[in-house]
């Protein structure tokens, strides 16, 4: 039976955050139960949501009318009204479907280009469908694929390459200056989201202990609990620098709190150890001269939004190549799908079998020589056809009686994976069906 | 052709592919090129380390008399300074410096062969063998020092104007790792060129029984010592760091090759590398 694979689903072009949220679904096992309990219309599936998009991912017999069926369940198992849903709703068939898993998975459909959060919801969303069993050969063998793609995508292209937050960016620098973070530490002035933000993309880049201060010295102190760091009074902020590596700096002072000059002693106390400074405060709070000193580095809040921008750019063009590699891989799993059928299966079983009696056949006249008679070589071409064929008998009666079961595909795969009839070489991950992987710690896309 | 020919242009064959692949793997950003290109280097290292015994081994007395053979050796001195680093800092961006400047100092050894040195036949061994070895440790480490510092002081430019960084500069390591080689540098380079230079006056104590002869020579060689001494005092005392340090080392290096080209070659001096 041929199957088809359809994706619907929205994000956060097509629909805005109302529409998101009033069609999330949040309790995906369920809803994929319900979908596959729809009488055989829909044979695998799989659902993805997150606060950014909805994807449902459906293999279904080939002409069956699933976007109505998966519309319909989807505005019915919230209780909404499907028009309401329709129009925000994309839906993709066959390698176009194919092609969309690959690019959600790259990041190449993501809100900031490229950021790689999705791809970890992805694996989260597949194990737990092969759990549950609602994904079996197709969309396990897409997922893989859009797995494996997703990671050649990320190690051919520069479209992960480089920061796209302010905060995020800082912390690139910071490790251009200072290669390891390990053994550096870090100084809050004030507090504020940006900040406080950077200040956990320092610690998990491993730097060592945070100081924070603040006018309030109740708020420095909440804020060190925080982060584990330790507190300290704002008077002595600039008795304190020389033990910072990287000052990140955001009050709302009215003018600037560190001067060039104080920091020429700092410089001295540090025995000219370099030093970060990142203001985010507006107006400033570090005198621009500070720039001016060796061994410093002083970057501001318009410094670092331009970086973000340049890389944003960069990662424009990052996706373009990107693009050619997902129409690779998206050609060769149409091949695959292609090959899922019997006839092709049978056809390329024999193929084998007949190629390997032929080859072993030539070895063996070549052993015995020139003297075999022409009677000699018939009989024993005729053996080594009919022993390929009769041993390949059994095998083809079975795979066409369950290929016409419901899970015909399962054993059709089985086949061509059994006999190597892709000829590919086992991938390192080749029973990662049976025991989906994670990756530690993945963050989320929200 | 001779074993020893044939071998000196397998490793210029060796340093030459080393060379080109870990610069193109370094501006591709292909990490298999690169690693290519360190094999090579490896290999030529070691085919090298072969040539130089071999010479040596063939004719002791003609080998210390030739130019080509001191600049071999320099080049090797180069290699096994990287390797070292490249081993104790992680260093790879070492590798770009270190092979062509090996594979230069390889070749040039050979555009000297003409030239013999005019060195008496009586070696006090062990002063003369530490004269040149620690000498061109040193300067080999100098060299080192010279590109990190060039590194350094383009890399501290394009972040302190906020520039846009492309694929190669992208690609190189951070500041601290650029010092950490001027340091390194320093730290040994300085002890080693004092050794060299203490060695070869009691060299000529024991041979010409006068320490110093106003050989153009020594007289650059005793500048370039009091820089360096500068330099190693104003960095490990006064905790001189990054841009001034590293303008120093380039200062020093660019000096040491002057005066090893213009006056070795140029000159008339005791350290000719021409025939006279």
């Amino acid at each position: 039976m041929q199957h088809e694979i359809y994706l619907f689903g929205l994000n956060h072009k097509t629909a805005d955050v109302e529409v998101r949220e009033a069609f999330a679904l949040g309790d995906c096992e369920n809803f994929e139960q319900c979908l596959l309990d729809d009488g055989g219309a829909i044979r695998e599936c799989l659902v993805l949501s997150t606060c950014n998009r909805v994807e449902i991912l459906v293999a279904s017999p080939a002409g069956s009318d699933a976007f109505q069926l998966a519309l319909s369940r989807w505005a019915g198992y919230l209780h909404r009204d499907p028009e309401k849903l329709r129009p925000h709703i994309y839906a993709h068939e066959g390698l176009e479907a194919v092609r969309h898993i690959f690019r959600v998975a790259s990041g190449l459909d993501s809100l900031v280009l490229g950021e790689p959060q999705i791809l970890g919801q992805m694996k989260q969303a597949y194990r737990r469908s092969v759990e549950s069993g609602s994904a079996r050969v197709i969309i396990n063998r897409l997922m893989h694929k859009a797995f494996s793609t997703a990671k050649l995508v990320r190690t051919s292209t520069g479209i992960g390459a480089s920061a796209v937050s302010i905060s995020y960016a800082a912390v690139e620098l910071a490790k251009r200056i200072f290669g390891e973070m390990a053994g550096k530490k870090a100084m809050l002035i004030g507090a504020g989201e940006m900040a406080e933000l950077a200040a956990v993309h320092l610690i998990n880049a491993g730097v060592d202990e945070i100081l924070v201060t603040n006018r309030t010295f109740s708020r420095a102190e909440d804020l060190a609990k925080r982060f584990k760091g330790r507190a300290i009074a704002f008077e002595e902020l600039i008795s304190r620098l020389p033990e910072a590596d990287i000052v990140i700096s955001s009050t709302g002072a009215p003018q600037t709190i560190i001067r060039a000059k104080d920091i020429k002693d700092v410089l001295k106390k540090r025995k000219h150890r370099p030093m970060f400074f990142i203001d985010i405060a507006v107006p400033r709070d570090i005198d621009p001269d500070v720039n001016n000193l060796d061994n410093v580095f002083l970057y501001d809040i318009d410094d670092l939004q331009e970086v973000v921008e340049e890389n944003l750019a960069q990662r424009k063009e990052e996706a373009l190549r990107a693009g050619e590699i997902v129409a690779l891989q998206v050609e060769r799993f149409g091949h695959w799908l292609k090959s899922l059928d019997l006839q092709p299966t049978i056809v390329d079983l024999l193929d084998q079998g007949s190629g390997i009696a032929e080859k072993e056949l030539q070895k063996t006249l070549k052993r015995l020589g020139p003297d075999v008679s022409d009677e000699t070589q018939r009989a024993l071409e005729l053996l080594a056809a009919s022993i390929s064929r009769k041993i390949l008998h059994e095998p083809i009666v079975f795979l066409k009686r369950r290929s016409r079961e419901n899970d015909g595909e399962r054993f059709i795969d089985l086949t061509r994976r059994m006999f190597n009839l892709d000829k590919e070489s086992a991938p390192t991950d080749a029973h990662a069906d049976r025991k989906p992987e994670f990756d530690a710690g993945s963050e989320n896309e929200c | 052709m001779e074993p020893v020919n044939a071998l000196y242009l397998i490793v210029v064959a060796l340093y030459f592919g080393g060379a080109v692949f870990q610069i193109g793997g370094a501006l591709g950003r292909a990490e298999r090129l690169r690693r290519l290109g360190n094999s090579l280097a490896i290999m030529g290292f070691a085919l090298h380390t072969v040539d130089l015994a071999l010479v040596l081994g063939l004719d002791r007395g003609l080998a210390l008399l030739r130019g080509e053979f001191y600049f071999s050796l320099l080049a090797w001195s180069l290699l096994l300074i990287f390797f070292f680093l490249w081993w104790k800092l992680k260093l790879d961006f070492l590798g770009l410096l270190a092979s062509p400047l090996a594979l230069i100092l390889f070749l040039s050894s050979q555009a000297v062969t003409a030239s013999r040195l005019p060195l008496p036949k009586s070696l006090s061994g062990l002063f003369f063998g530490l004269h040149i070895g620690a000498l061109f440790l040193s300067i080999s480490l100098l060299a080192m020092a010279c590109g990190a510092g060039m590194a350094y002081l383009y890399m501290e430019r394009k972040i302190k104007t906020k520039e846009k960084l492309h694929g190669f500069a992208r690609a190189l390591p951070s500041l601290s790792a650029f010092d950490t080689t001027n340091l390194w540098a320093v730290r040994a380079g300085f002890p080693l060129y004092t050794l060299g230079l203490l060695s070869g006056f009691f060299w000529a104590k024991l041979t010409w029984n006068r320490i110093f002869s106003w050989d153009p020579k020594e007289i650059t060689a005793l500048f370039i010592w009091i820089l360096f001494a500068f330099l190693f005092h104003q960095r490990m005392f006064l905790g001189w760091r990054g841009r001034k340090t590293a303008w120093m080392a380039i200062w020093v290096f660019s000096l040491t090759l002057i005066s090893m080209l213009v006056i070795n070659f140029l000159m008339p001096t005791h350290h000719s590398f021409v025939a006279q």
